[in-house]
């Protein structure tokens, strides 16, 4: 139902264009900042494997259902989270931290605007 | 007042305090707010130790469960109203913690997510019915205190203790946009929701019968809500203070429950990951058997049937097929493939609407003298009472203009 | 017919839960048979305890839908059997020997007899 409220909210302020995405800009800045966060942690021994792949799987899908919900598939804050799908599972933390801090710098100007 | 009973009571009480959705609004609460919604738990907490308290006192003295006594005082148009809508939320509830549980055991074992839900479904129902109450509920709340990891490793990374306790000062963050400030109120309004979800008052108060409590067992009720509910809540604070401290300098605002064991993993290790998901699932089954069970009390008291897990489960046939009905209908509910968070979501909306009409029944027959006679509610737990129901119902009007205004909490 | 003395029909008697002599539930009133003719004194008669009670006391659209699920059976219990009224009623008889146990009996036939300790 999320989805859906976000979808409807977005066909509402459609004229808006960005700031219609502006949830799924955050929930994929968190996600990749979380990704990066899991492995982190499994470098330093500090999760079991198990975890580790469990929580990518459902961080990855997360983020796909984020990509998949914009209404602006050609935006930068897209190539983003495109770039983000892209990356290996046990990308390293400084790479996905990069995508989550230019995710969080779009975020963060369209809140502005 | 036995002493082993009594720690018995309270722990249980501790351990079973946290569900699924408190796991998710706590961390999340820290993420994107630091200690602010503090001070939302501790009075959320306040509220359901004095309708706990209360509910335990009507079943101690009126002998009788809320539901049927609630039947008696709304009648028979709006006593099914009120059933129905109790049951459709604490349904929706129920399903939300079968689908926690298999998300905590998918991270736990690998194994998929919905043979998980119906692994975890099963061996519920089959504890609920070779366990006697008292049992049933001393094992999911004892084993609920794995949760404790939690207070172990905030206490391991050395907070600052004196921003926590400004925490519990009910307060505004400065500089929040009107989305976060909308989004920040929907967030007092899910806390409220999860600490006081209505079917635990339908579950203590059955609890009660189940366990034949009298006016000689009021002190005992009294001190396992206060002090049992008391200490619980302090899990669900350790986990937002965690997320406050861990994730949000990490631009982490987690999405998915099993991010709540990050907190425990990251200063104890693989050690502090295994007691993190075992308390959650241990937690979160307990709720899962609360839920179910509240159903069941429900519709068979509205219905005078026979009911409870104090007799066996041939003895009271219709309230054994509604618990069973119960349960299979919140698996069906998770097969659907509508996502935990979403299931989350429309569990915290869904009950506080439903709270006022829960709690002004308990209030109205607490205050009873006919019934209660001297036990009758004095002017403190009056006066708590009436507060606290004039704020679910604030809360309730609020919430799902909130909800939608927010994207349940996204905006 | 033992007297109750006076009662007040909606708020004491009412909805409220029935058990029997072995303090088993047994139902609940569901509504009340009244007797007597006007200009004479107005008794209660007997409860009535089953689906089929509710046909007075909601919509008609209601009491079809709660008969296509629960059926419209209803047992009459004379007012003679009540030997208390408080936070329940409470009878002289097993709720057997009134015809108040019968779904319950019907369904116990499905439940298993074992594994519970």
């Amino acid at each position: 139902m999320r989805r859906i409220l976000l979808l409807l909210l977005s066909l509402a302020a459609c004229s808006k264009g960005p700031q219609a995405d502006l949830p799924y800009i955050s929930q994929a800045r968190s996600l990749a900042a979380e990704w990066a966060l899991v492995n982190e942690q499994a470098s330093a021994g500090k999760l079991t494997q198990t975890y580790v792949e469990t929580m990518r799987k459902e961080l990855r899908q997360e983020l796909d259902t984020s990509g998949k919900a914009l209404s602006q598939p050609h935006s930068a804050y897209a190539r983003e989270i495109d770039a983000l799908l892209k990356q290996p599972g046990d990308a390293s933390p400084a790479d996905l931290r990069e995508h989550a801090r230019a995710l969080k710098t779009i975020e963060d100007s369209l809140e502005s605007a | 007042m036995n002493p082993l009973e009594l720690t018995l009571g309270i722990m249980t009480a501790v351990g079973g305090f946290v569900d699924i959705s408190q796991l998710v609004f706590s961390a999340q609460a820290g993420s994107r707010f630091g200690f602010a919604l503090i001070a939302a738990f501790a009075i959320s907490t306040i509220g359901i130790i004095v309708f706990g308290e209360m509910c335990g006192r009507v079943a101690a003295v009126a002998r009788q469960p809320v539901f049927s006594l609630m039947r008696h005082r709304l009648g028979l148009k709006l006593g099914l109203f009120t059933l129905a809508v109790s049951l459709a939320s604490t349904l929706i509830t129920c399903a939300a913690e079968i689908g926690g549980l298999g998300m905590i055991l998918n991270h736990l074992t690998g194994a998929p997510y919905l043979p998980m839900c119906i692994a975890s479904t099963l061996l519920l129902m089959a504890s609920m019915w070779i366990l006697p109450f008292k049992w049933i509920e001393r094992t999911y709340g004892l084993l609920g205190l794995f949760m404790i990891v939690f207070v172990v490793a905030l206490v391991a990374i050395h907070p600052p203790w004196a921003k926590i306790a400004g925490g519990f000062v009910p307060q505004v963050p400065h500089g929040l946009s009107t989305k976060e400030l909308l989004s920040y109120s929907y967030f007092i309004v899910a806390i409220f929701s999860a600490v006081m979800f209505p079917y635990e008052a339908y579950f203590y108060s059955s609890g009660g019968i189940e366990e034949e409590w009298g006016p000689k067992d009021l002190l005992t009720n009294r001190v396992t809500s206060v002090v049992g509910m008391g200490l619980g809540s302090l899990l669900s604070i350790a986990i937002l203070a965690l997320g406050a401290l861990l994730f949000a300098p990490a631009l982490v605002a987690p999405e998915v429950p099993g991010s709540a064991a990050l907190e425990t993993a990251i200063p104890l290790g693989k050690a502090g990951l295994l007691f993190a998901l075992l308390g959650m699932f241990f937690a979160v089954a307990g709720a899962a058997v609360e839920t179910c069970m509240a159903n069941a009390y429900s519709i068979s008291q509205f219905f005078g049937w026979e009911w409870g897990r104090h007799k066996k489960p041939w003895e009271a046939p219709r309230f054994t097929v509604a618990w069973i009905a119960a349960m299979l209908l919140a698996l069906l509910i998770v097969m659907t493939g509508v996502q935990v968070m979403n299931l989350v979501d429309y569990a915290v909306v869904s009950s506080i609407v439903v709270l006022p009409l829960s709690y002004l029944p308990l209030m109205l027959l607490a205050n009873d003298k006919s019934y209660m006679g001297q036990y009758a509610n004095k002017w403190l737990a009056k006066g708590l009472g009436w507060l606290f129901f004039v704020i679910v119902t604030v809360t309730a009007i609020a919430a799902v203009p909130l909800y939608l205004l927010t994207s349940g909490g996204a905006a | 017919m033992r007297s109750l003395g006076q009662v007040k029909i909606v708020s004491q008697l009412l909805d409220l839960q029935i058990i029997d002599k072995d303090e088993r539930s047994c139902g609940v009133v569901d509504d009340i048979e009244l007797g007597g003719s006007p200009g004479k004194e107005m008794r209660v008669e007997a409860l009535l305890v089953g689906p089929g009670a509710y046909e007075g006391r909601m919509p008609a659209w209601l009491f079809w839908l709660t008969r296509k699920i629960a059926g419209d059976r209803m047992a009459r219990v004379p007012v003679d059997q009540i030997t208390e009224i408080g936070s329940v009623v409470k009878l002289k008889s097993k709720a057997e020997e009134l015809g108040l146990h019968e779904v319950e009996d019907k369904v116990r036939a499905w439940i298993p007899r074992e594994g519970a300790i």
